[in-house]
Parts: structure tokens; C-alpha cells; sequence
């Protein structure tokens, strides 16, 4: 298992669009990956769960990825955030 | 007459077509075969995911990448196992499709309608939107079809759903009328990006009218008619004509250099409140950033904001610009902006009171942080800074000398930074216009913000309505005080701005190109009108019409005689 704390950048937050990529993206992986946020858990591969997590611009997030793929996973998934999640 | 909200500009005048709402109730059934129940509700599904990607490939060829994705993120909400997952789940437990599709949507829509905040709340329209596509397959409804519909069609509905807006084609669609939504809603982003007149929030107007009424929308106003008598139907006629030359003559200035008639140039900037801001204020095709407001950092916080925080704000907005300059205003807060986790004192007077550059020099560390931020944006392009509320030399020298130091300081840290950074000091006071020859051996460029400088020097609260008569940038004192600022700026060698409203203002434009006024900061909407006026005047022509206007006694007068010359 490998994590990594990470910030969300854009600035309307965890809204459908990057919801909707973002659950796209890790879906392609192979292994568990779920974002833990404000003492709840929440699956990745699910736009829904992204959505109804209510992370803000600013919110500070874990990344944990659990798996056969996790490494690449972790990576692809953080810059992807990092960068704005094309905001 | 009826009114909503203004959220795409122009004029629509058609024949309605109404978009009722379906009667989508059904009869929850014990289903035995669940498996053919499964596939019956899959069918359903697929075909909406399919319909809806090709929508949105449509949409991204014909308005735009981000309203594409709205529509392709509804494909992807029900394809999504938390919710096609769960309905096959109650089917497998005998529930027939209609229910599980419902119960499981619903569930949704109370999470999200229960969140606080708007940007999820207004998730709930895209999940009854997604559900009522499916309820409609499911059900065999056949739906209007938008696409097709008359040329000269003006679309009346309680509500327009992305899926629904997305289909409508500009040729055929010359209005659009709803009874809910707002600025922001999915409808309006993409009226305004089809350029499609449209005013939301109308209230009844479904009931008030009929297929192929005649209906004038006024996207500009917000304003209605249904079936208008035919001096009103003549006027909108010809003011809708009227909008659309000028928008075809404004988009002969994109991309053009801002000059006067006989081929001054200037500098036609904007006004932005946050990072993203920049983004339009490019796309409206302004020459830079004449005014950055920062407040937004601190406001939108429950805590101050961090170097790095606002080293990100500024440099996004840097980059953004690509090389054109962008002018930072420091904090200015105090006034009518409070910020409450600073816990600033009430205060009697809060506009004379201890507010922007007084609130920066009192609280040093407050302001340090804010100054390296903007400093080391500079090294990504081209930045000023810009001293709000200025009143004494002594402010400006001592954020100077705050500046050099943290360059000092940066150059032994290995920052790297523009060395050459322009310190610049807003004039919005009585005492700044005053003593703007002091100022201007101190800055490096002035920028006049009409707004405070009118209350100022007028002596007028802006928010008082039984004072606003007062409150104009026409008046004879202000007037002066633009005229002298500018001379005062001349005389040093250093250029001028403003970035207050006047500065788009097609009856003082004129002035401030006999001011030779050298860069003008507007509303970003506002670059191609402002860019259209400044190329009707000459320096001459402005240059008369300033000397007569100068002589002028009451604001009343000045502004009849520019009224008269004006040209738009």
C-alpha cells in the first residue's frame, strides 16, 4: 500500500468535470484506490463518492492506493490533482 | 411585462415553443424475471450514454471542451457502479427498473441537496436530469425535438436541463425563457457562449404563454413581453438590430492595438478579482492587468493566507498573461471590506478610518508576506505593484523600502525575481491628487481609481442613496483632480492609469484622452467597446471638447455637452 497527502488546487474544488476524469482515470487501475478527507473514506473509481465528498479548493486530502499497479497509480492520480485537475 | 435575470445579452424576438414537463409517474411492479428486467434497464442506459457522448462530441465541436464534459460527466454518473450497481441490485431484489433507477437518484439528490455548498448543490439538477432521460426511455416518452426545431424559435420552459440546452442549434433558437436558473447555471454558460439572448428566473412564464405567441426578451435588461403591441414590437426591432451591428463592428477591434483616430496608442487593460479572472480578461482580449485585486486571497479564508498560497494566486495570473503586464494591488481592506478572522476594530468612520495601505504598514508581517509573494510572481512575467488608498510620501517610500530589502534578502536566498519591479501608487484620495507632484518623484506610475477618488473628494458615502446625486466623476473638482494628476505624472516622465469605472465611460473617454491618459483598466466585457470609442476621437477633437467641458461650473452642464458629443 503507498499514500501520499496531497492539496486540492482548482479553484471550485472537487466539482463534476474533475470528478468525472478523475474516476475515469483510476479506474483504468487495477488496485484499490480511495481518497481519505475529513475522517471519511471515499472510493476513487466513483464519481459519485468524489462528488458527495465536498473537497474544496484548498482541502487537504490522502491518496491511498492498494494493489498490483499502486506505484503507478499513486503517481498519475497526484500530478493530476496537483496540476488543477484541468481547471 | 415581466422580468427574470439578464444572462445573455441581445435581443430575442420569435414564435415560442414550449417545453412541458412530462408526466413521468409510474406503477411500481413485483418483477419475477429479473434478469430480462436487467437488460430492459441496461437497454435503457446505453442507449442514453450513447445519445449523450454523441451529444456531447456535438457540443465540444460546436460551443466548447468544459460543456462537453458536463454532458459526458452525466454518462459517466450512471455508468458509475454506485448507482447502475446499486439499481441492479434492488432489480435482482424484485424491484422493476423504474423504482431502482428513482430510488437510487433520489438518494442522491437528498445527499447532494443537503450539502453546503453550491457548487455540489447545484449537482442535483444534473442527477434529475440524468433521471429523468432514463424514466423517459424507460417509459417509451419521445421528447420535443430541440434540434429541429422552426427557425425564429424562442424556447419557453420551467427549466432548461444541460441535456436540453446542449441540443439547441443557434440558427433556429433566437431566445431563451425559464422560470429557474441563474448567472451561473449550466443554461446560461451556454446561451452566452452560443450567443443566444436568454433570461431566467421569469416567474409563471410557462403558464403565460402559448405555442407560437410572439414573445421580446431583453437579455441585456431582463425584461419580457408576451405578445406585444406593435410600437413596442417596432422599437425592439430596432434595437435588436441595433445590438447586432454593434456587435459585429466590435469584433473588427479583436486583436487590433488600442489607438485613437489619428493613431495614438494606448493601453487598454483589466480589472480582475481572482487568478481565473485572467483567463477572460485574455479572452476579451485586454493588453494586460491594470488592476489585480488580491483581497479575494483573504477573504475567501478563515485564516490569513501563506506566502506560498499567494506566491501560487499570483503566478497563475502571471503565467497567464504570458509577458503583458499585470499590476498588483496590495491588501486593501478596511472600509467597507471587512475580513473577520483579522478581527479588525469597528470603527466609526471606516472610510477614513484605518484601511488598505494604513492596515499594510501597521501590520508589517501582513504585508512583507503579501510583497515577497508578489515579488517572486515577477520572475514569470511582467509585474507591478500597485499601493492602494496612498495619502503621504512617507507611505509610498516605506513599502519601497519594504520592497528593496526583500530583494535585497531574495537576491541572498537565490529568488529569482525582476529586479526592475515597478512600485506604482493608486491616487484615490484628495491628498494624493494634492501632492501628486511629490508622488510622482517617488512611483514609478500613478493609477487613478475614480471610485474612491469621487467619495473623496466629493465627500460622499457611495453607499448613501440621499447623497448619490453628488457622487459623480463629472463633477468640476474631480474632473480637475484627473486633469492635474495626469500633469503631475507627464511632468515626472511616468505613465498614468485608471482602473475605476470611468475609464470605460463613453462620456469621459474623451477627457481622459485630452488628459493623455496613458493606460485605461476596464471590466473585462468591456476591452472591445472601450477600444471601439477610444478610435473615434483624435487627440483635437478631444483636446476641444476637454477645453470647453473645463470651463464648465456644475456637473450638470459638463455632462450635457458630453452627452451631445458623445460617440458610441
Amino acid at each position: 500500500m503507498v499514500s501520499r497527502n496531497l492539496t486540492i488546487k482548482n479553484e471550485e474544488g472537487m466539482h463534476m468535470r474533475p470528478a468525472s476524469q478523475l474516476s475515469q482515470m483510476a479506474s483504468a487501475f487495477e488496485c484499490d484506490i480511495k481518497i481519505n478527507f475529513n475522517g471519511g473514506t471515499y472510493d476513487c473509481k466513483s464519481i459519485m463518492f468524489l462528488m458527495s465528498a465536498c473537497m474544496k479548493c484548498g482541502s487537504d486530502i490522502e491518496l491511498v492506493c492498494d494493489g498490483k499497479d499502486e506505484e503507478k497509480a499513486l503517481e498519475e492520480i497526484s500530478s493530476f490533482i496537483e496540476t488543477g485537475m484541468g481547471d | 411585462m415581466y422580468k427574470g435575470i439578464a444572462v445573455s445579452r441581445g435581443i430575442g424576438i420569435g414564435s415560442v415553443c414550449r417545453i412541458v414537463k412530462h408526466d413521468l409517474s409510474f406503477e411500481p411492479r413485483r418483477i419475477e424475471d429479473t434478469e430480462a428486467e436487467k437488460e430492459r434497464f441496461h437497454k435503457a442506459i446505453d442507449a442514453f450514454v450513447d445519445e449523450t457522448n454523441a451529444m456531447a462530441e456535438d457540443v465540444r465541436k460546436r460551443i466548447g471542451v468544459k460543456e462537453a464534459e458536463i454532458l459526458r460527466g452525466h454518462a459517466v454518473m450512471i455508468s458509475d457502479p454506485a448507482m447502475s450497481g446499486e439499481m441492479d441490485k434492488m432489480i435482482d431484489q424484485g424491484q422493476c427498473a423504474e423504482a431502482a433507477l428513482s430510488a437510487v437518484c433520489d438518494m442522491f439528490i437528498g445527499m447532494f441537496s443537503r450539502m453546503d455548498d453550491d457548487n455540489m448543490r447545484q449537482r442535483v439538477s444534473d442527477i434529475a436530469d440524468v433521471k429523468t432521460s432514463i424514466l423517459k426511455k424507460l417509459l417509451g416518452i419521445e421528447e420535443i425535438d430541440i434540434k429541429n426545431v422552426a427557425p425564429g424559435t424562442v424556447l419557453v420552459s420551467s427549466d432548461l436541463t444541460p441535456s436540453m440546452t446542449s441540443q439547441i442549434v443557434k440558427e433556429n433558437v433566437t431566445g431563451i425563457l425559464t422560470e429557474t436558473g441563474g448567472k451561473t447555471s449550466h443554461s446560461a454558460i451556454l446561451a452566452r457562449a452560443l450567443e443566444i439572448p436568454a433570461v431566467l428566473s421569469v416567474p409563471g412564464i410557462v403558464d403565460a404563454v402559448k405555442d407560437r405567441d410572439t414573445v421580446i426578451l431583453d437579455g441585456t435588461e431582463g425584461e419580457v413581453f408576451v405578445n406585444p403591441e406593435g410600437d413596442v414590437l417596432s422599437k425592439y426591432m430596432l434595437k435588436r438590430e441595433e445590438f447586432i451591428r454593434r456587435q459585429a463592428e466590435l469584433k473588427n477591434y479583436v486583436g487590433k492595438e488600442t489607438l485613437t483616430a489619428d493613431g495614438d496608442r494606448v493601453e487598454l487593460f483589466c480589472n480582475i478579482g481572482t487568478p481565473r479572472d485572467a483567463k477572460k480578461a485574455l479572452k476579451c482580449d485586454g493588453e494586460g492587468i491594470g488592476l489585480f485585486r488580491t483581497e479575494f486571497l483573504f477573504m475567501d479564508n478563515t485564516r490569513l493566507p501563506s506566502e506560498d498560497e499567494q506566491f501560487e494566486a499570483y503566478r497563475e495570473a502571471v503565467e497567464t498573461m504570458a509577458g503583458r503586464p499585470v499590476i498588483i494591488r496590495t491588501l486593501d481592506i478596511g472600509g467597507d471590506k471587512d475580513i473577520p478572522y483579522l478581527g479588525l476594530k469597528k470603527e466609526d468612520n471606516p472610510f477614513l478610518g484605518f484601511r488598505a495601505v494604513r492596515y499594510c504598514l501597521g501590520n508589517e508581517d501582513i504585508c512583507r508576506t503579501q510583497l515577497r509573494a508578489i515579488i517572486r510572481s515577477s520572475a514569470f512575467g511582467k509585474v507591478r505593484i500597485m499601493v492602494p488608498l496612498v495619502t503621504t510620501v512617507d507611505e509610498i517610500r516605506s513599502i519601497k523600502r519594504l520592497v528593496s530589502d526583500i530583494k535585497e534578502d531574495f537576491v541572498k536566498e537565490g529568488i529569482d525575481h525582476d529586479t526592475d519591479l515597478e512600485v506604482g501608487c493608486m491616487i484615490e484620495t484628495a491628498s494624493a491628487s494634492l501632492i501628486a507632484d511629490l508622488l510622482a518623484a517617488e512611483a514609478d506610475f500613478f493609477s487613478i481609481g475614480t471610485n474612491d477618488l469621487t467619495q473623496y473628494t466629493m465627500s460622499v458615502d457611495r453607499g448613501n442613496p440621499s447623497v448619490a446625486y453628488l457622487y459623480s466623476p463629472f463633477q468640476p473638482s474631480v474632473l480637475r483632480s484627473i486633469r492635474y494628476i495626469t500633469e503631475c505624472a507627464h511632468r515626472a516622465g511616468i505613465p498614468v492609469g485608471m482602473c475605476g469605472e470611468a475609464a470605460a465611460d463613453p462620456l469621459m473617454i474623451p477627457l481622459l484622452i485630452a488628459f493623455g491618459l496613458d493606460e485605461y483598466s476596464v471590466n473585462p466585457v468591456l476591452v472591445l467597446t472601450a477600444r471601439s470609442i477610444i478610435s473615434k476621437w483624435s487627440k483635437k477633437e478631444a483636446d476641444e471638447l476637454a477645453r470647453r467641458v473645463m470651463e464648465l461650473s456644475t456637473e450638470e452642464e459638463i455632462t450635457a455637452v458630453l452627452r451631445e458629443a458623445m460617440k458610441e
